[in-house]
């Protein structure tokens, strides 16, 4: 019996350890993985983030009759993991520590970027975007440069056929 | 190692082949023939206790299946994996449940994922999928796609029930907490006889997903996701199990880094079943108490991993957050407050009278009866069983600090308490050691390479017990099998021990003391098989000793 | 929305979940955050409550008694989504053991018993924090703002 009346006088002493959430702002430890927030103006389309991406939160669709490479972010399959921050070759992606994310609707949870994309020059189909392409032509040689703008197949044709002119294949 | 392989020549012409799939593991290759007696000189000469049985559709590389069945040598410190190949049209093998009951659910569970038969199998219903499942479609043969729903109408499930019992439905909803799990208490007055399980209800098809869509790197984010609680455990383990196969050197640093996180792992968790234990003896300020401790440790790990449960810093190879040395002192600090309001709380808890007089004596698990089950973890060592992975197979950095493993000769619920409150103050104590001598250097190995068709197979100890993986790698950096072991998946069939002949009053408890991750304010519906009356009991009512 | 002028009392469902959110969700219980604060309670019965707490990812095993409780909780009622899982699934919304979370219900729902989609607060986090479910029951309550919209970028 005393032992009990003595948990009292502990728990007294120890006062109120309840936070006064929401009504004053949580702290959020630095590091803390929330949010992944897409800035737009860096995306360059590579679809590296979508490929890493383990619930498939972060989807890539090319849609050729459009002209464009979708990326759709659905918040409410992401698992806060931030393996898209670390491989984005432009950190267009940032963890923020943002975790207020509830929402009365699904449609609020979704993001959708849309990029360009590029026609091949040699055989006219949609193999990459835009900004994907500039940012790879930034850091080739120059004389592959011109490469950049054909699709890999067409690329592959092109180096095939340039050998056999050199003499080198029969 | 040679001593181990010389024991096996007794068995000449029924083992085929003695390899070594790494230092602590070995392979022996039988046939379906030979299996019982390969498995009866394991257990009796070698003392092995039974793990688990791994299923492997390995038609696309040999035509055949394989039936991997994995014993602990826990004296040895080795694992031995018994490998049977099965015929690729029509598998079957004779069933080891006769001989060792553990082998139960495993067989059970081979049987619906991959239709291999066993024979004289005492128990054939279905274990893992719904019982909406269409016959003939098993859905880790590897014709089957992942996403195949091949879903039938709704069954309801049929227990075996005897006509002289009473049958205490336990779940399948637990209005309260925690995951639905079906029991089936049968019950003669007041004393329980036998139980029934049905589970399965959280069964998301984790290995076949990881075995279809998912990579190399990114299965241990799924891993986590196998248990809420240990979740970083099965990161762990599969990690390991990927390293050992493919011989990747992990930075001692890393190793560190996990046995750190994984001993803040097991302080919450057992802090979180010591509240829950409390819930349900009805001491609900013990409850609080329990939680307001463990809170500070969810804190911590939140700020050494950026997620409060999930941490999500294992790769292949290592690790990805490195440790900051400004958060070693903040570490140390929040252990010693945890340490320091915990030795007031256990003090409290066991001066209260009506808590341990519950405790004691109940849910008796006699020593020879865990063997058999091959129980694992605070269970296995509440009844005398010196079993720890820490310590019987070392992973990580434990072979680098000094801690004692808590056995307990009484085998009853109190016993199971007192294991889980002393391992808290040495897994206090195993972090001060990881710190004091924590290494510098790089997290994360740099060459990440895995060959294909390499096998592996690791143990981690988890809060609950031993958790064990097994992976067989596949093409394009992604895994042919991946087999995991829970620990409760060991101990739940153990309950049949348990609870025979325990007051129904204790029941909820010795369910609870396995931490099965159970809530007290489960709901039981009594149905009196008599006369078919039904009553509705809150498991907060059984648990002060409601009777009908 | 103010739904409720008074205290609600919530049921607890898990249908599937890893344990994470569940944990997370008696964690808001306990003294650090306290949601009895608001008069939120957890009750043993689906027919006491006025919300029902879902998480996981509604396996199939699962999926009948989910049905069960959704239709067992009097109107008005409010469904409150805890996870990526029950959203939309999580990780394993197309494996061959689950359903694919509260979209696929909800359809099942309309087409077999043809009800419609009741008021959803979805939460995602993997597991939310305490104070993120604090403020989805919040944002039910009409006590906080949603922060989160739905936007479409195009860019060249």
């Amino acid at each position: 019996m005393r032992k009990r009346l003595q948990l009292i006088k502990e728990a007294l002493s120890i006062g109120v350890v309840t936070r006064k959430y929401p009504f004053i702002p949580a702290e959020v430890p630095e590091g803390f993985r929330g949010l992944p927030q897409f800035d737009a103006s860096k995306c360059i389309g590579c679809t590296a983030c979508g490929n890493v991406c383990t619930p498939n939160a972060i989807t890539f669709v090319d849609d050729t009759s459009l002209g464009i490479r979708r990326l759709e972010y659905y918040l409410g399959r992401c698992i806060f993991c931030g393996r898209c921050a670390d491989v984005c070759p432009t950190s267009a992606i940032t963890i923020t520590k943002e975790f207020e994310l509830a929402s009365l609707n699904d449609r609020d949870l979704r993001l959708v970027i849309d990029i360009k994309l590029i026609k091949c020059q040699s055989c006219g189909r949609y193999f990459t975007t835009f900004r994907h392409l500039n940012t790879v032509a930034g850091k080739l040689q120059e004389g592959v440069v011109d490469l950049v703008n054909i699709c890999p197949e067409c690329r592959r044709k092109l180096a095939l056929d340039s050998l056999i002119k050199l003499g080198g294949l029969k | 190692m040679h001593q181990l392989i010389s024991s096996f020549e007794g068995l000449q012409g029924k083992v085929k082949g003695i390899n070594y799939l790494n230092d602590g593991v070995v392979l022996v290759d039988t046939t379906p023939n030979s299996l019982f007696d390969v498995v009866n000189f394991i257990t009796r000469e070698l003392k092995g206790i039974f793990t688990v049985i791994i299923g492997v559709d390995a038609r696309e590389i040999d035509g055949s299946f394989h039936n991997i069945y994995v014993f602990s040598l826990d004296e040895l410190k080795k694992y031995v994996l018994v490998r049977v190949m099965l015929e690729g049209s029509d598998p079957k093998v004779p069933s080891i449940t006769p001989l060792i009951k553990g082998a139960d659910w495993s067989e059970r569970e081979i049987r619906d994922l991959l239709g291999i038969k066993f024979i004289n199998h005492p128990d054939p219903r279905k274990l893992i999928v719904p019982e909406s499942w269409h016959d003939g479609v098993f859905p880790l043969r590897k014709e089957v796609s992942y996403k195949l729903r091949a879903h039938g109408p709704y069954e309801p499930y049929q227990p075996r029930r005897s006509e002289d019992v009473i049958a205490l439905p336990y779940g399948p909803y637990h209005p309260l907490l925690h995951e639905p799990e079906y029991f089936e208490l049968h019950v003669k007055g007041e004393t329980v006889i036998d139980i029934e399980y049905r589970g399965f209800h959280v069964h998301r098809g984790i290995e076949k997903l990881g075995e279809a869509r998912l990579t190399i790197n990114q299965i241990p984010f799924v891993a986590e996701r196998i248990c809420g609680i240990c979740g970083y455990v099965h990161s762990v383990c599969y990690c390991q199990v990927i390293e050992g196969a493919a011989g990747i050197e992990v930075p001692e640093r890393a190793l560190y880094i996990r046995s750190l996180i994984l001993e803040i792992e097991r302080i919450h968790s057992h802090l979180l079943w010591l509240g829950v234990a409390c819930h349900v003896l009805g001491f609900d300020t013990g409850f609080m108490h329990a939680w307001r401790i463990r809170e500070p440790v969810m804190h911590l790990a939140e700020l050494l991993t950026g997620n409060r449960k999930t941490y999500g810093i294992n790769l292949v190879g290592g690790v990805r957050r490195d440790l900051k040395e400004e958060h070693i002192d903040k570490v140390i600090k929040v252990l010693n407050e945890v340490k320091e309001g915990y030795t007031k709380f256990i003090n409290y808890l066991t001066g209260v009278r009506e808590v341990i007089k519950r405790l004691e004596g109940s849910g008796l698990l006699p020593r020879t009866e865990a063997i058999s089950y091959g129980v694992v973890g605070p269970v296995a060592r509440a009844s005398a069983l010196k079993r720890d992975v820490r310590v019987d197979h070392p992973y990580a950095a434990y072979k680098d600090v000094y801690f004692k493993v808590p056995v307990y000769n009484d085998c009853d619920n109190m016993a199971r308490l007192m294991v889980r409150v002393e391992e808290v103050f040495e897994s206090i104590d195993i972090i001060k050691q990881l710190l004091d001598k924590l290494p510098k250097g790089p997290i994360l190995a740099e060459n990440v390479e895995v060959a294909e068709y390499r096998e592996g197979f690791s143990a981690v100890e988890a809060p609950r017990g031993e958790d064990v993986h097994y992976v067989m790698t596949g093409k394009y950096s992604r895994v042919y099998r991946w087999k995991v072991r829970a620990p409760s998946y060991s101990n739940i069939p153990a309950l049949k021990v348990m609870l025979h002949e325990c007051p129904l009053s204790d029941a909820p408890l010795t369910i609870a003391s396995i931490d099965p991750c159970f809530s007290c304010t489960d709901r039981l519906i009594v149905v009196d098989v008599n006369t078919g009356k039904r009553f509705k009991v809150p498991m907060r009512a059984l648990a002060k000793g409601w009777r009908p | 929305m103010s739904l409720y002028k008074r205290s609600i009392w919530v049921f607890h469902l898990n249908t599937g979940g890893c344990n994470a959110c569940d944990i997370e969700i008696l964690d808001v219980l306990t003294p650090y955050h306290d949601v009895e604060r608001f008069g939120i309670k957890l009750v043993a019965s689906p027919r006491h409550a006025d919300a029902l707490l879902i998480s996981g990812p509604v396996t199939r095993e699962a999926l009948p008694k989910v049905i069960d409780a959704l239709l067992a909780v009097p109107e008005p009622k409010v469904v409150i989504a805890v996870g990526s899982c029950p959203i939309s699934g999580g990780i394993w919304y197309d494996t061959y053991s689950t359903i694919g979370g509260l979209n696929e219900l909800y359809r099942i729902l309309k087409e077999e018993y043809g009800i419609n989609e009741p008021l959803t607060v979805r939460i995602p986090g993997c597991p939310p924090r305490p104070e993120a479910i604090i403020h989805g029951v919040a944002l039910a309550l009409g006590i906080v703002k949603q922060k989160v919209k739905f936007n479409h970028i195009v860019i060249g």
